[in-house]
């Protein structure tokens, strides 16, 4: 199954309910949901602390296979301007990711050793911002409810106890009709819910894209607000893009 | 209609004294309802106006950057490394526990901290100590680590390397307590073997009212016991000490009931229970005392004289009456000008006292006669029947006044003038670290702190300006490397610091820069690398959201209050020559809250003794209606508070939260003793007692009441042997109290009634 990355970069429609279906099955339908070949789009994040200061960035991303290659270049504020990130994951191995720092005129690598870090100080973690296995993790599930009008399957999802992973669980909303991520709990490690995300979708050709995400640490009482413009699919990106060179190059 | 009043209030007591015991005692259990409301309170900070600057500023910086009090626990062995496996996995599980309390915002330690390293091209933010327990090698890079970086270093570890540090940061609006407690409690447990150091502005708050408290409640046992014993030996007569005692203890429930009702109905902190206000019950028994000290005295002199006990009683009430209503109304008014000072918990010490010495007079007007007239009293008994021992002292203090009066007066002026020498050298501390003497647990677990570790005062710079400019964040750098050039200051740490770091780090570890970068673009896109890979938590204390404000924290040794103001001056001298353009700074932390502490405490006891006097001068002159007897009343007591100051700065004994409120003692009680002498000689000189006669004859009746009261009190000396200064300093105070009001009294005031006699007595007549 796959999260934000998913969310963020395409997911097929999936017709038809099963009422028999397990939690796996419904996971497993989750994750074979269609994704464009590439997705580009220019995101604005809102990140609001608890006394009700914000921050925002504009940056253009543009990904492969369902994020697993991705380029952002930050577009605004002014100060970040020319800022570069890249990253390639491995399976098996940590992600490749560099940062290009024009002041300094040099790329950087970054670690990605603590999946609890936060990524560019959004409510999104590393293990967030990675692609979730389908295998990793055991389904069951919970109850079925509308959320915001739309008809769910609730989910409840474990990651194996041999899989390394800063939440105990997830409750996850999955639309019934298309198999989108709409709302989703993570649990700490004791228990109690860190992050609630709800996400709202738009059809572009055959894919159901995310436009709007909102991401809340409820213990922090911080939160993060992602809108997706200039939304294009399959328009032929290279793999070839994704090297270190092309991050000191701003895209038109 | 007063004295129809006085006559209805004597006949009470006299006919109906069941009646008046019993209601007493069910108004005073009505009071003594609200003492379970009685809230203790340890925050110092509540005694500062909220709308004082300096707190105002010290508010905003905690709203920002979050608590800046803290508590440091050092432990380790001394001699010993403390970068061992077994430490730091002691050290790891403790730091855990104390993070699940849930008072806890953040802890700083090595099993907490962030590190920051370079590796070909690689920036990596990871944890300090990895894991619990670490493997030779992780050790070996660790100390590879802090060998590399002596800022972080010294902030985690003692100078020695033999303690490991661990800062507690509190969560805003806590219980204080609570957690103070737990994490002592954590730290006896899982630190077994190791010499735990505990120390703190936050620590000490928690801590010091509660041992105050029960060491006041210890040695008050003693201090009661003594009281008695020399009431015994006096008054020769069980039921009579009784009968006073009886007095002071309803008072003293009358007075914290009403405390207790009053955070009740109101829920006002300014009625809470505080350090200072640890003085109140002693205050209050040492007045209570007098007044009942005084009508026993009386009744057993009447009976003496009259041989009948409800004569007696009658004689002594209508006598004493006017004085106890007086030496109660000018108290109660010098303690009520406590409202007038600056300080939150005066207000509440004033009014609750002045209601504490009101129900003191209530008592001492219509339940103590109403006991006395229970009581079948043998006439025929000791101590009715003879005078006592101090009775005969007396007699020979008033023969040498009458005989002598200028020559004792003289000597009196000159050892007021003596003390006022000793006044320009009172000194106000308030940083509550110098209570201890040195060898406590406490005084020495606060100089290891200050002197291995990274002390346990703050100083904070608050910096309003562009958090990523350059010059901004050189001028941080300046002030930071003056401050560390200050032999009290430890360490400090600001957001420069981190920046410094993190330029090293992209410049591939190379020293040469671990500066602040030249421009801005390369300090936001630091703070951008910075985003990628670690917290953005991890800056949340050192500055703010959108970077336009940052903190410079300064972690300092304890210091004397009188070196806090050159040292603050200092650093603002420093600044204003940095130049404030584009630096807009403003100083706050415990420091800057002491000096302010300061300030009140000198203007509180300004303006409390400066109104009471004068309030009390202009009730004695409106009720003796001549303006000569109300400067004669004032009199004792002005030179009691001279000497009590000038003795203050002779003996070195400081102007503290505690020592400043007993000035109010010298009042309370100097006051009584002039009213309760003047009342007795205007009433010698309407009875047509000749000129001659009546100091003698005031001597007698006054002289021995005014000596039993002061003497009885005296047993407040045992306070002297406690651990904590200010307790001590209230035992030595007690006594110096005494002493200088009552034989101020009896030397200064008789003495100079005796010389104006021809002019008081004729124009009475």
């Amino acid at each position: 199954m796959r999260r934000l990355i998913v969310l963020f970069f395409g997911l097929s429609i999936f017709s038809g309910i099963g009422w028999a279906q397990t939690g796996y099955d419904i996971a497993k339908k989750v994750d074979q949901r269609l994704e464009p070949a590439d997705l580009t789009a220019n995101l604005t994040m809102v990140l609001t602390n608890s006394k009700g200061k914000t921050r925002s960035n504009t940056i253009r991303s543009v990904s492969m296979k369902g994020g697993e290659k991705q380029m952002i270049w930050f577009l605004a504020p002014a100060d970040d301007k020319g800022v570069a990130f890249l990253k390639i994951e491995h399976p098996g191995a940590d992600d490749e990711m560099r940062l290009w720092l024009p002041a300094f005129k040099k790329v950087r690598r970054i670690s990605s050793s603590k999946k609890g870090d936060s990524f560019m100080g959004s409510d999104m973690s590393y293990e967030d911002m990675t692609n979730r296995e389908l295998d990793e993790y055991t389904y069951k599930l919970l109850r079925e409810e509308p959320v915001n009008g739309v008809d769910c399957f609730v989910l409840e999802e474990t990651p194996k106890p041999e899989i390394e992973s800063t939440y105990s669980k997830h409750v996850t909303w999955i639309s019934k009709q298309d198999y989108t991520v709409v709302k989703e709990e993570s649990y700490d490690l004791s228990g109690v819910v860190k992050k609630v995300k709800t996400v709202e979708y738009v059809t572009r050709g055959k894919y159901i894209l995310p436009v709007k995400m909102f991401v809340e640490d409820v213990q922090k009482n911080h939160s993060t607000l992602l809108k997706f413009e200039k939304l294009e699919v399959d328009t032929g990106v290279k793999a070839d893009l994704f090297r270190e060179r092309n991050l000191k190059r701003l895209p038109r | 209609m007063a004295t129809k009043m006085k006559t209805w209030l004597i006949e009470q007591a006299l006919d109906h004294p069941w009646r008046v015991i019993i209601i007493c005692i069910l108004f005073t259990a009505l009071l003594g309802l609200g003492l379970p409301y009685i809230v203790i309170d340890n925050d110092f900070m509540n005694m500062i106006p909220e709308d004082n600057p300096s707190l105002k500023v010290w508010n905003s910086v905690l709203d920002e950057f979050g608590s800046t009090e803290r508590i440091f626990i050092a432990f380790g062995r001394k001699g010993e490394s403390a970068l061992k496996p077994e430490t730091l996995a002691k050290g790891w599980d403790f730091v855990r526990a104390v993070e699940r309390i849930p008072e806890v915002d953040e802890v700083f330690s090595i099993a907490t901290m962030n590190r920051i390293d370079s590796d070909d091209g690689f920036m990596n933010v990871s944890d300090l100590q990895p894991e619990r327990n670490l493997t030779p090698e992780q050790l070996t890079d660790l100390k590879a680590y802090l060998d590399k970086t002596p800022d972080m270093a010294v902030r985690i570890m003692s100078r020695q390397g033999d303690f490991l540090n661990v800062v507690v940061q509190p969560k805003v609006n806590g219980d204080d307590v609570a957690m103070t407690e737990q994490i002592m409690e954590l730290g006896k447990k899982m630190l077994k073997g190791y010499d735990v150091h505990f120390g703190g502005q936050l620590y000490l708050t928690s801590r010091i009212p509660i041992l105050i408290q029960t060491d006041i409640m210890r040695l008050m046992r003693f201090a009661i016991l003594i009281l008695v014993i020399i009431m015994l030996l006096n008054l020769r007569s069980f039921p009579a000490v009784g009968m006073a005692l009886s007095v002071v203890i309803l008072s003293l429930i009358g007075m914290l009931g009403f405390m207790g009702w009053v955070v009740h109905i109101t829920g006002s902190n300014k009625f809470y229970f505080a350090v200072l206000n640890a003085s109140m019950p002693i205050i209050l028994l040492t007045i209570a005392n007098g007044d009942g000290i005084h009508i026993i005295t009386k009744f057993m002199r009447e009976a003496r004289k009259r041989q009948d006990v409800r004569d007696a009683i009658r004689s002594s009430m209508n006598t004493l009456m006017l004085p106890v209503l007086l030496t109660s109304l000018t108290t109660a008014v010098a303690f009520l000008s406590m409202i007038f000072t600056p300080i939150n918990q005066f207000l509440g010490y004033g009014i609750s006292m002045a209601f504490g010495i009101s129900w003191a007079w209530l008592l001492s007007t219509i339940f103590l006669p109403s006991l006395l007239n229970l009581k079948k009293w043998d006439l025929e008994h000791v101590s009715l029947a003879e005078k006592s021992i101090f009775e005969g002292l007396v007699d020979h203090i008033g023969n040498q006044v009458v005989n002598h009066p200028k020559r004792v007066l003289s000597i009196g002026m000159v050892v007021v003038l003596l003390g006022a020498c000793g006044l320009g050298h009172v000194k106000v501390e308030v940083n509550i670290a110098s209570f201890f003497s040195k060898g406590t647990d406490i005084r020495d677990s606060i100089d290891f702190l200050d002197q291995e570790m990274t002390g346990t005062m703050d100083m904070e710079v608050k910096v309003d300006g562009d958090m990523k400019s350059p010059a901004v964040l050189k001028k941080m750098d300046a002030l930071q490397t003056y401050l560390e050039s200050k032999p009290v200051v430890r360490t400090t740490i600001s957001i420069a610091d981190i920046i410094k770091l993190m330029h090293r780090t992209v410049m591939d570890d190379d020293p040469a820069y671990e500066v602040i970068p030249d421009t801005r673009a390369k300090v936001n896109n630091l703070f951008t690398l910075y985003s990628m890979s670690g917290d953005p938590d991890d800056f949340s204390s050192l500055v703010d959201y959108d970077y336009s404000e940052g903190l410079i924290t300064a972690l300092l040794q304890n210091i004397p209050t009188s070196q806090m103001g050159p040292f603050i001056d200092g650093v603002n001298g420093f600044i204003h020559d940095l130049g404030t353009d584009d630096f807009k700074t403003t100083l706050t932390g415990m420091i800057i809250i002491f000096q302010e502490e300061m300030y009140l405490i000198l203007r509180s006891a300004f303006i409390s003794i400066s109104v009471s006097i004068v309030m009390i001068f202009l009730i004695t002159w409106v009720f003796f209606k001549r303006l000569l007897w109300g400067l004669l009343s004032v009199l004792p007591l002005s030179a009691a508070v001279i000497l009590n100051f000038g003795f203050m700065g002779i003996a070195g004994i400081e102007l503290s939260h505690v020592t400043a409120l007993l000035s109010s003692i010298i009042i309370g009680v100097g006051v009584d003793f002039a009213i309760h002498y003047v009342s007795q000689y205007r009433h010698y000189v309407d009875k047509g007692v000749p000129a001659e006669e009546i100091s003698r004859d005031v001597m007698g009746d006054t002289g021995y009441p005014i000596m039993l009261n002061a003497l009885s009190n005296m047993g407040f000396g045992a306070l002297m042997v406690s651990a904590f200064l200010p307790v001590r300093y209230i035992g030595g105070l007690m006594v110096f109290a005494m002493i200088s009001t009552s034989i101020g009294t009896l030397t200064l005031l008789a003495s100079a009634t005796e010389l104006l006699k021809g002019r008081l007595a004729r124009k009475e007549q």
